[in-house]
């Protein structure tokens, strides 16, 4: 009996049948495409996108130059000189992310105490030449201008699950 | 001895041990802040507290004596519940503000808390802030972290034994500092910073620059001063950001002088880093082939009786045999190694070493210093002195400039040779205390040697530590305590006049037509004769790289592979932690390159066959030390008779701007401002 | 008028005409089917397939065709260069003369003849000489590993194919394509012959190399197959070609099976559209099932393809044929002979 099942099934196509009513099914389902430039998915407030150094809302810039995200970076991709500034505070003189190197794991964001270093939103940043992609601690900064509003309602959104 | 169980380890510890020491000899690890091996207990953190069967509660282990049959246990419910306690109080007062502490990643209190405390607090109260005390150029203080462990007051008064450090108010207002604020003026201050188990005390020059695990660190030897001490390098890419102690009880215990500590930054300036050749009067850069071709060719033309070689105070012994070697090759006996014009007689080794040891300082009952000012010229053989004498019974007396204050009590017993004589004569007052004593020591600083009656010191100490018997064959009381790393290594392979030889005056004044100074930058250029053809071989562009000729770039201590002896006698060895700046080159690579321009068969092409060839030569520069003692009482030529009477004076003036490297140091040059041109004379 | 139509260049004028008239929406509609199978791929996989040139994307084969035209020809060094260049233009030509036989309506084809059926079947076996020239001709081992399969895999299945034909035939009782259409006025031979209907379009799949038999052109084993070493123009060539074929394989099977130009039944409404309108909406349909079929099932194994041919096809298509022609022997039912 099962063999004349088999033979039955084989010459009706019913595999064939369903398979191909699948398909159909899927034809007249809705696309999950969307227009990309013009059209963007919805990103979490997770998503690790381009990094960013942020600032206090006084002006004044949150690395205390602890170093900890260049320790923990599994790419070491980041490299921090300090020295003390004029007025004694602990600050860098130099904060590079190599984004060549860079695996986007997040783990900066986490390392860092005081939420100076971020993975923001964007994730267009591709440039013509490689060197644009090495980010010095001016193009830093001025990520975390450009995105702070951003990036602060980002913050308070994770801030719960932290 | 008592028998102690710990965790069920049974341990036999002497009677008088602490629990905590019965703790570790069983293996167990105590954490704590207070508590410091070489410090005195002052069980006021209560972080060691263990359980002791039948005592009503934890105890203090590090305060608490072992007594037979103590059933100790270090890892019970009730121990981890109080040091979590602890730890919880320690933690109340103390800001949580690890990211920008410079002692974040090597700090006792962030690693215990992280093994012993809790993981979250509940401290929600205000925390107390205390000012921050400034204490001079060398060491930051964030006073806000400290947890009062007064390590640091107990270091000031019991080591350093300046007491300058101590408590103010008390309770929750207890305030560690200064009392008036003021620089500390001890040499081993650098020292706090590394017992301060929190970051209240980190190092000023450091600070900000580094985390400990960036670091590459490299075993080293301080050359900065005589005593050889044991040093940790730490390096980043190019350069050294910090110097730390290591451990070797023979030598430093774990301590470190403040110069050789904080004066590295003086590797960054001022350094020789490509050689130069003097072109119709002034100094141009050239190529190494160029230097070296100008060198050949002056050397070739010279008659070798007219070529002389002074080795510095800093130099390896590497390269000093290497330009010892070159010298006999060309047939020169115009060598020498003492800059200062030591009369320094090397036809012995216990004529020139610290024969009792740093570590016998310890042994000894009775000290007679002549002409040196151990605190600044060996501050951390002069805390060995200080431990000495704090264990009590250790009479000492000075020969010596007055009023001079070396951390503990003395017997200014005179001021210059006159002093000495009487000695001799058997008259002197002192002289019945170094009889009494059953191991008395004479420590001679080479400061005393360096005047015109040097050798009738050296001779004249050498017959008082006869007269008082301390030649014998189980102890050797004579000491001359050098003042630099490099200065006793040619000593001991004979970097001195050979037969027919001239000596520094002698080549100074004109004796030769062609001088190779290997790293003496101790030299005045204008003592040097005019005409004379100068090869400067060095680190940094010093006094005497302005009157050379040829400038041939050289590296400091950290960066090469060398071997020093250190006024013991002891050779240890320094590894490289960096490379040169620059085309400068490890100095006996650039000696070896002189030698095959000038076709002179060195006998070796590697570090390891010039090692071979020199311990071949000298054993006493193979690694590893044997103390010796006197086995024969000759004394050093000179006439004891032929003392003059000028007093002495201590050999370094300006403890802070003593080498060549402390000179090029920015930190070193805040230091000489702050703490002024010389230890005050002032009365006592 | 009708006297110039009599002369010799009346003649080739009109032919012309015709011809012209029949092969520029072939082509317009060859250049739109891969708009459209793109777009119902995409639909099947839940994307939305070409929608930036022109509304809908329906520029895209106008940019395609563009793009086509502006790249460089690549002749390989290794290869025969006027066989190189040859191949794509016999595969083309090929796909467009078996068009002159296809009736869109009652009478309209441009060569009525009475061997319809076998000139048809004819050409498109012509077809595999195109592939084995240019996968020889190219000088590579894909091309020709690709070529062979594909001449194999066409002749295997050209012999069910044939069964399927002449069951058709008998049938029908002419080779006359217009007459096969007319034969089922009554009933579409979809009806009674519905397996062969099947195993038609199955082989249809597979002479045309369309998926999942599109061996020849294996992607993971075979880089592009025969036309690996093909750019520009003589891509485009073949490209065309054997879209054009797909679309002469829909006709064919309309033809045989779906009743040509009829309408569904014969009443009203539907005799209100008229005749090509029907043939070009069932050749649609038999398109779209093309298409479905290479979004619904992936690739056979070359031995799978072989093995279905050979083992399962032909001896089916043979005993299907002995049961039809026996049906109409013992029924009566067998067509009146011309």
């Amino acid at each position: 009996m099962p063999m004349l099942d088999r033979v039955a099934r084989s010459l009706l196509l019913t595999e064939i049948v369903s398979g191909m009513a699948l398909t159909l099914g899927q034809f007249f389902k809705p696309k999950a495409t969307i227009n990309y430039p013009h059209e963007r998915s919805p990103l979490s407030a997770r998503f690790k996108g381009e990094h960013a150094l942020r600032r206090y809302p006084n002006g004044e810039e949150r690395c205390i130059a602890c170093k900890l995200c260049e320790a923990i970076c599994p790419a070491q991709a980041i490299t921090i000189e300090a020295e003390p500034r004029d007025d004694g505070s602990r600050r860098t003189t130099r904060y590079d992310i190599d984004m060549t190197k860079c695996i986007y794991c997040g783990m900066c964001e986490e390392a860092c105490p005081v939420d100076a270093i971020v993975e923001g939103p964007n994730l267009e940043f591709a440039t013509e030449t490689r060197e644009e992609l090495l980010y010095d601690k001016a193009k830093l900064l001025a990520n975390g201008d450009r995105w702070e509003a951003m990036l602060a309602a980002r913050l308070e959104l994770d801030a719960p699950y932290r | 001895m008592a028998k102690v169980t710990v965790d069920g380890i049974e341990v036999e510890v002497p009677n008088g041990a602490t629990v905590l020491q019965a703790c570790e000899a069983a293996g167990k690890e105590i954490p704590r802040f207070c508590y410091h091996e070489r410090l005195s207990v002052a069980g006021n953190c209560r972080m060691c507290l263990v359980e002791v069967e039948k005592a009503p509660k934890p105890v203090a282990s590090c305060a608490y004596p072992v007594a037979d049959g103590m059933v100790v246990k270090t890892d019970s419910p009730v121990v981890r519940n109080a040091r979590r306690g602890v730890m919880e109080f320690l933690l109340i007062n103390h800001p949580l503000d690890c990211p920008i502490c410079d002692q974040g990643g090597e700090c006792d209190l962030q690693d215990q808390s992280v093994s012993y405390g809790m993981d979250k607090s509940r401290y929600r109260e205000a925390k107390r802030s205390v000012k921050d005390k400034n204490i001079g150029p060398l060491i930051k203080t964030i006073m806000t972290r400290c947890i009062q462990c007064t390590r640091c007051v107990r270091f000031s008064a019991e080591v350093a034994g300046t007491s300058e450090m101590g408590g103010t108010n008390r309770g929750e207002n207890l305030e560690i500092g200064t009392y008036v604020e003021k620089a500390l003026t001890s040499e081993l201050s650098g020292n706090l910073i590394d017992i301060c188990p929190v970051g209240a005390l980190t190092s000023r020059p450091y600070a900000f620059v580094s985390r400990p695990w960036e670091l590459r660190k490299t075993d080293g030897i301080d050359v900065q001063d005589a005593t050889g001490t044991n040093i940790r390098i730490d390096s980043r890419g190019p350069e050294v950001l910090r110097i730390l102690p290591r451990i070797n009880e023979e030598v430093n215990e774990e301590w470190m002088a403040d110069r050789g500590r904080f004066s590295f930054d003086g590797l960054k300036r001022k350094r020789l880093d490509r050689p130069w050749l003097r072109v119709d009067g002034k100094l141009k850069p050239v190529s190494w082939p160029e230097a070296l071709g100008a060198v050949a060719a002056k050397l070739k033309a010279t008659p070798p009786d007219r070529i002389g070689a002074v080795a510095g105070d800093l130099v390896d012994a590497e390269s000093a045999f290497a330009l010892k070697a070159l010298m006999a090759g060309l047939g020169s006996a115009n060598l020498d190694c003492r800059q200062d014009g030591a009369a320094i007689d090397a036809s012995r080794p216990d004529f020139y070493r610290f024969n009792t040891t740093i570590a016998g300082i310890e042994e000894a009952d009775a000290l007679l210093i002549i002409g040196s000012n151990p605190r600044t010229e060996a501050p951390v053989i002069n805390a060995r002195i200080r431990k000495r004498w704090s264990a009590g019974r250790f009479p000492i007396g000075v020969v010596g400039p007055a009023g001079v204050d070396l951390t503990y009590g003395y017997d200014h017993v005179g001021e210059g040779p006159a002093t000495l004589r009487s000695m001799l004569a058997g008259t002197h007052r002192f002289m019945a205390v170094l009889r009494d004593a059953k191991k008395p020591m004479i420590l001679v600083g080479r400061g005393a040697l360096a005047r015109p009656d040097g050798a009738a010191v050296l001779a004249a100490a050498w017959a008082i530590a006869q007269s008082c018997n301390a030649l014998r064959d189980d102890w050797h009381g004579f000491n001359l305590l050098h003042l630099f790393g490099g200065q006793v290594a040619p000593l001991a392979m004979g970097f001195l006049p050979g037969q027919g030889g001239k000596d520094l005056g002698a080549m100074l004044s004109g004796g030769v037509d062609a001088l190779w100074l290997l790293g003496a930058d101790g030299i005045d250029p204008a003592a040097i004769a005019p005409g004379t053809f100068v090869i400067y071989q060095g680190h940094h562009g010093d006094r005497a790289a302005s009157r050379a000729d040829v400038i041939l770039p050289g590296v400091a201590y950290t960066e090469k592979d060398g071997t020093y002896l250190n006024t013991e006698g002891r050779a240890q060895r320094s590894r490289m932690a960096l490379h040169g700046p620059g085309e400068a080159r490890e100095d006996w690579r650039i000696i070896r390159a002189t030698a095959q321009g000038l076709g002179v068969s060195m006998g070796f092409d590697d570090l390891g066959q010039l090692r071979a060839a020199m311990t071949a030569a000298v054993p006493a520069l193979a690694e590893g030390f044997t103390r010796a003692f006197c086995t024969d009482t000759t004394g050093p030529a000179g006439d004891a008779q032929a003392l003059g009477d000028a007093p002495f004076v201590s050999a370094i003036t300006q403890y802070h701007l003593a080498d060549a490297i402390a000179r090029a140091s920015d930190v070193m040059a805040e230091c000489a401002r702050t703490y002024g041109p010389a230890p005050a004379l002032a009365a006592e | 008028m009708e006297a110039f139509l009599a002369t010799p260049v009346g003649i080739l004028a009109l032919t012309v005409a015709q011809a012209m008239a029949l092969l520029v929406p072939l082509l317009i509609g060859v250049a739109y089917l891969t708009w459209a199978e793109r777009k119902i791929l995409g639909a099947m996989q839940m994307r939305k397939g070409p929608n930036v040139v022109g509304p809908f994307g329906l520029l895209q084969p106008f940019a395609d065709a563009l793009k086509m035209l502006m790249k460089e020809t690549i002749i390989p060094s290794g290869a025969s260069r006027a066989l190189f260049l040859m191949a794509p233009m016999i595969t083309f030509m090929l796909a467009m003369l078996a068009w002159a036989v296809i009736p869109v309506n009652d009478g309209w084809a441009i060569a009525d003849i009475n061997v319809g059926i076998l000139y048809l079947f004819a050409i498109s076996s012509l077809g595999v000489y195109g592939i084995i020239i240019a996968g020889w001709a190219s000088n590579s081992k894909y091309a020709f590993l690709g070529a062979l399969r594909s001449a194999a895999q066409m002749v295997s299945y050209e012999v069910s194919m044939g069964f399927v034909i002449v069951t058709v035939l008998l049938c029908v009782g002419s080779l006359n394509l217009t007459e096969i259409v007319r034969a089922q006025s009554t009933v579409w031979f979809i009806i009674p012959l519905f397996p062969m209907f099947v195993i038609m379009f199955i082989s249809a799949l597979a002479e045309t190399n369309r998926a999942p038999f599109d061996l020849p052109e294996g992607e993971s084993e075979l880089v592009a197959g025969f036309f690996v070493e093909y750019s520009s123009m003589s891509f485009a060539l073949f490209f065309l070609g054997e879209y054009a074929n797909m679309i002469l394989m829909s006709a064919l099977i309309t033809i045989l099976f779906l009743g040509g130009w009829l309408p569904p039944m014969a009443m009203e409404p539907f005799t209100w559209i008229p005749g090509p309108v029907w043939f070009i909406l069932k050749i649609c349909f038999c398109l779209f099932v093309f298409v479905w079929v290479r979004a619904t099932f992936p690739r056979y194994r070359y031995d799978q393809l072989m093995r279905l041919g050979w083992k399962v096809f032909l001896p089916f298509s043979l005993v299907w044929l002995i049961i039809t022609a026996a049906a109409l022997k013992i029924f009566g039912w067998l067509p009146a002979v011309g």
